[in-house]
């Protein structure tokens, strides 16, 4: 945790930049600590310990803005640090519409960095032989049960497991010269493991499953590792299907692959620039009627949630695109000033994508729902253009007929356009992992074009 | 180096502290000073630069990895760093890292350090490359460029007594423009990134990137999706290399082999494309993005042959991978900074030319197919060996002639069949100097190349 000394320096900051002719200053500074355990095949094969401190500097000096960060944190190596950043800022254009937030948005609430619950005191009794013995646990060589080589059977072989067992603390605190003072902490325990397996002809397939929470008593990795050297041989014999239309259920392990460019395309930055399929979309019904996304920062214990957005401004829960109308741009202080639009936050903090199309609550009952299509487990590269909404991704999953899953296929694409995409929606579960900081549950489309 | 603040006889103390838990320890100093300017809305009105500092401390027990790090150079605080680090004493395996001995050539000498540039001046250059993008292009709607320049002094000292040293120059410039039509917009990207200094902001290079972010532009605003489907694939020279990068490159990193992810596992000796093509993976590149003097082991940059006349004949190593195939490294253990131990990493990464003459005579031999000659990313399944990348840019082909333009397309294939299924391969190889960065675990600068190639049946998104 940041301490008593650390926090009076980040003060120090702000007046060593005022002392060197800044006219306003945000310092933030992270303080985190990290132990990895990873294990290889069943043993341990890498132990690291990670602690990092950092502090950030957002200047604006003489109507110009700069942003600095160093990891040197001894008070002459700052005041220097400080006085150059300074220097440099001066030497920018000037920019009429860089500064910091209305004080009256500022998040006032998050005072001790206690306040979401997001801090484990477990943390600080967990021990190297907690660790490892977590680590250890959570290994599946060995104990997977398989076919072995049995051409008759569904035969595979582990031939490799990796795992990770991850635990940290993360503190930021957030200060500026108007008063801002802002602190969040919090606790996570991670673990993630990838499997590869060997079928009985020689083929190799890999995947991968993680979990994570905020707090230890939350944690359970036993599933993780045969839950991916179950998703791994569910691949066994893959090949691609015929390219076409089809409906397409998307698995909520990868769901917010879609959702993301949603986001991005929503944020002001990329709409000011014309850099966006969403421009001049707020307030417009531009996707199916399902479609909802809310912004759920507030949500105490849940992974994710936070007070308070990078400039130290309140978080709201609030509709991101309600019943498939957009509700809200991300907008920070600069680009309100800008483009005139009003101030949000800076991006969506924890948004959640609501259950619609009926009362199928995850990817089984999905599919029975699309009766046929193509099960995505997971996406393999690929991309989109955020000015037309044009994507492009590789997949791998299974081909299903009435409901029912009946071959697994790879080496495919789908390809689309997002608008076109969403306004395709047939139906959203609700079976998000509540692991993520993105709550996107399992997806149907219908008409998706896929190449094979 | 002074920066560093430590003497050998102290950095050997550290080791010893290490070596109680290991059979190998191995030291990282790093200071890394980033700078970045970027215009926007027609001014250069936001900068900064970034100092990172520290040191990690890896200790090796047998094939196990302790790894710690320190964000400060301090004596006390590097033995702690050790004793963290050596937590994985304990293991069975013990055996020797060979040294490895030999100064490296200079691949990046700065003419003109960047230190010594003015901001102002270096702004003037982003405000003109604006200006020559808009005299082009009368549709340009916005232009954002960055211009990036970081100086990264490492040092790296080991329980073999070795002492290296490196100081490692990187500069950028990337520039995305959006350009519109009768309503319609479109945008383009493009970038340089170099090991040098401030003497590649030329006029020359100005224009080059002027050229490039508006060139075909109509063609741009005219493409449709194709209909998708496996088919011939002709992709041009230089930045075509991404297929190297993720359909081979990455499983040649011989930890993937190593641990017996990788598809290619088992194929060491054997023939995995048609006699004649060579694939390298090269560190000595003057001023390529993706070469290094030493690797962030201390071991010298090289050219190293991966696949010799169509046989598989090299993994990348680090020292690790080499010690438990018992090789020598490669050259290839590289980091992202002083927070990760190293690991087998690709440089620059390309396919001499061969001999089947141009572009366009392989362009003639396809009677349906694509051209593809701009990219964004790429990604590959490791053990499937199934590869993306994404088109920004390419046309199809019918009958042996480029017709309708198409993009925003993605390509996948499976590994071992498109090395392969490469039929053609021209005598035009370019190294492609965007700003290319690989992502396994850490994200590490590279880059790649390749001359013009003709590939039978990969699969090609669409309608």
């Amino acid at each position: 945790m940041i301490s008593q000394e650390e926090l009076s320096l980040a003060r120090e900051c702000l007046d060593i930049a005022r002392a060197c002719g800044a006219s306003a200053c945000r310092v933030t500074l992270t303080k985190s600590t990290e132990n990895l355990i990873a294990t290889l095949d069943g043993q341990i094969d890498k132990v690291t310990r990670c602690a990092d401190r950092s502090m950030s500097i957002a200047i604006f000096a003489d109507g110009r803005f700069g942003s600095f960060s160093t990891n040197k944190l001894e008070s002459e190596a700052l005041r220097d640090f400080i006085g150059k950043a300074t220097d440099t800022v001066r030497m920018l254009s000037a920019d009429e519409f860089r500064r910091l937030p209305d004080a009256l948005r500022y998040c006032t609430a998050a005072r001790s960095g206690l306040e979401m619950d997001l801090y484990d005191e477990a943390w600080n009794s967990l021990g190297a032989e907690d660790r490892t013995r977590m680590a250890m646990e959570a290994c599946v060589t060995g104990k997977v049960p398989h076919a072995g080589l049995d051409p008759a059977s569904p035969g595979y072989r582990l031939i490799s497991e990796e795992g990770e067992f991850s635990d940290s603390e993360y503190d930021t605190y957030v200060l500026d010269s108007q008063g801002l003072e802002c602190r969040h902490c919090e606790t996570s325990f991670d673990y993630g493991v990838e499997v590869t397996i060997e079928d009985a002809d020689g083929n190799k397939y890999s995947d991968y499953w993680w979990t994570a929470a905020p707090r230890l008593k939350d944690f359970d990795a036993a599933a993780c590792g045969a839950t991916a050297v179950m998703r791994a041989a569910s691949q066994i014999g893959s090949t691609p299907a015929p390219g076409g239309r089809y409906n397409m259920v998307v698995g909520a392990e990868c769901a917010s692959r879609l959702v993301t460019p949603l986001l991005n395309a929503l944020n002001a930055n990329s709409i000011q620039q014309g850099n966006s399929f969403l421009v001049g979309s707020l307030g417009k019904q531009l996707f199916s009627d399902g479609l909802t996304i809310l912004d759920e920062p507030w949500r105490k214990g849940e992974a994710g949630a936070k007070l308070f957005d990078s400039e130290g401004v309140a978080t709201k829960e609030a509709p991101i695109i309600e019943n498939g109308i957009v509700k809200r741009y991300f907008v920070n202080t600069y680009m309100a000033a800008k483009t005139g639009m009003q101030a949000t936050s800076e991006d969506a903090i924890r948004p959640r994508l609501c259950a619609c199309g009926g009362s199928a609550k995850d990817k089984e009952a999905l599919m029975a729902l699309c009766g046929s299509g193509i099960l995505v487990s997971d996406f393999n590269g690929g991309n989109c253009n955020m000015t037309t909404g044009d994507f492009s991704y590789g997949i791998c999953g299974q081909l299903f007929e009435n409901g029912r899953i009946v071959r697994p296929v790879h080496e495919m694409l789908v390809t689309g356009n997002f608008l076109q995409l969403w306004k395709n929606l047939v139906a959203a579960g609700s079976d998000f992992r509540t692991c993520a900081t993105k709550l996107v549950p399992s997806l149907a489309f219908s008409d998706v074009d896929f190449s094979g | 180096m002074d920066i560093f603040g430590l003497s050998r006889s102290q950095m050997r103390s550290i080791v010893a502290e290490g070596l109680k838990g290991g059979d190998w320890c191995d030291l990282y100093f790093e200071q890394t000073v980033y700078h970045d300017l970027l215009l926007r809305d027609g001014a250069v009105a936001s900068g900064g630069f970034h100092l990172d500092y520290g040191c990690g401390v890896r200790v090796l027990s047998g094939e196990k990895t302790g790894y710690a790090y320190a964000e400060s150079t301090d004596f006390q605080a590097l033995m702690d760093a050790a004793r963290a680090a050596r937590a994985i004493a304990g293991s069975s395996g013990r055996f020797g890292v060979p040294a490895v001995s030999g100064e490296a050539p200079q691949y990046y000498p700065v003419l003109s350090p960047w230190e010594d540039a003015s901001l102002e001046r270096l702004a003037a250059w982003l405000v003109e490359l604006e200006q020559a993008i808009r005299s082009r292009e009368p549709r340009t709607l916005k232009v954002i460029a960055m211009m990036s320049w970081s100086q990264s002094d490492v040092l790296m000292y080991n329980s073999l007594d070795e002492l290296t040293q490196d100081s490692r120059p990187l500069g950028s410039v990337s520039v995305t423009a959006i350009f519109g039509q009768q309503g319609r917009t479109e945008q383009r990207s493009t970038s340089r990134s170099l090991r040098c200094g401030a003497e590649m902001l030329g006029d020359g290079l100005l224009q080059e990137l002027a050229a490039e972010t508006v060139a075909g532009l109509d063609d741009s605003f005219a493409a449709r999706r194709p209909k998708g489907g496996k088919m011939s694939v002709v992709m041009a020279a230089g930045a075509s290399g991404i297929l190297l990068h993720e359909a081979m490159g990455h499983a040649f990193e011989a930890d993937f082999n190593r641990k017996g992810q990788s598809i290619f596992s088992d194929k060491m000796g054997r023939r995995v494309c048609r006699r004649g093509i060579n694939i390298i993976d090269d560190a000595t590149i003057p001023g390529c993005r993706g070469s290094i003097r030493y690797d962030d082991e201390g071991v010298p940059g090289q050219k190293t042959y991966m696949v010799t006349d169509g046989v598989l004949s090299s993994y990348l190593h680090d020292r690790i991978s080499a010690r438990f195939y018992g090789v020598e490294p490669t050259g290839n253990g590289r980091r992202e900074s002083f927070r990760y131990n190293p690991i087998p990493r690709m440089r620059t990464t390309y396919m001499e030319s061969g001999s089947d003459g141009s572009l366009q005579d392989l362009i003639a031999s396809v009677r349906k197919g694509v051209y593809v000659d701009k990219f964004a990313n790429g990604e590959v399944r490791i053990g499937e060996g199934d590869f993306t990348f994404y088109v920004n840019r390419g046309y199809l082909i019918e009958n042996g002639r480029l017709t309708m333009p198409v993009k925003d397309i993605n390509i996948i294939g499976n590994g071992p069949q498109a090395l392969a299924d490469i039929v053609g391969v021209a005598g035009d190889l370019k190294i492609d100097n965007g700003t290319w960065t690989c992502g396994k675990e850490q994200s590490v600068a590279v880059s790649c190349g390749i001359p013009s190639v003709l590939i039978n049946n990969l699969t090609v998104g669409g309608e």
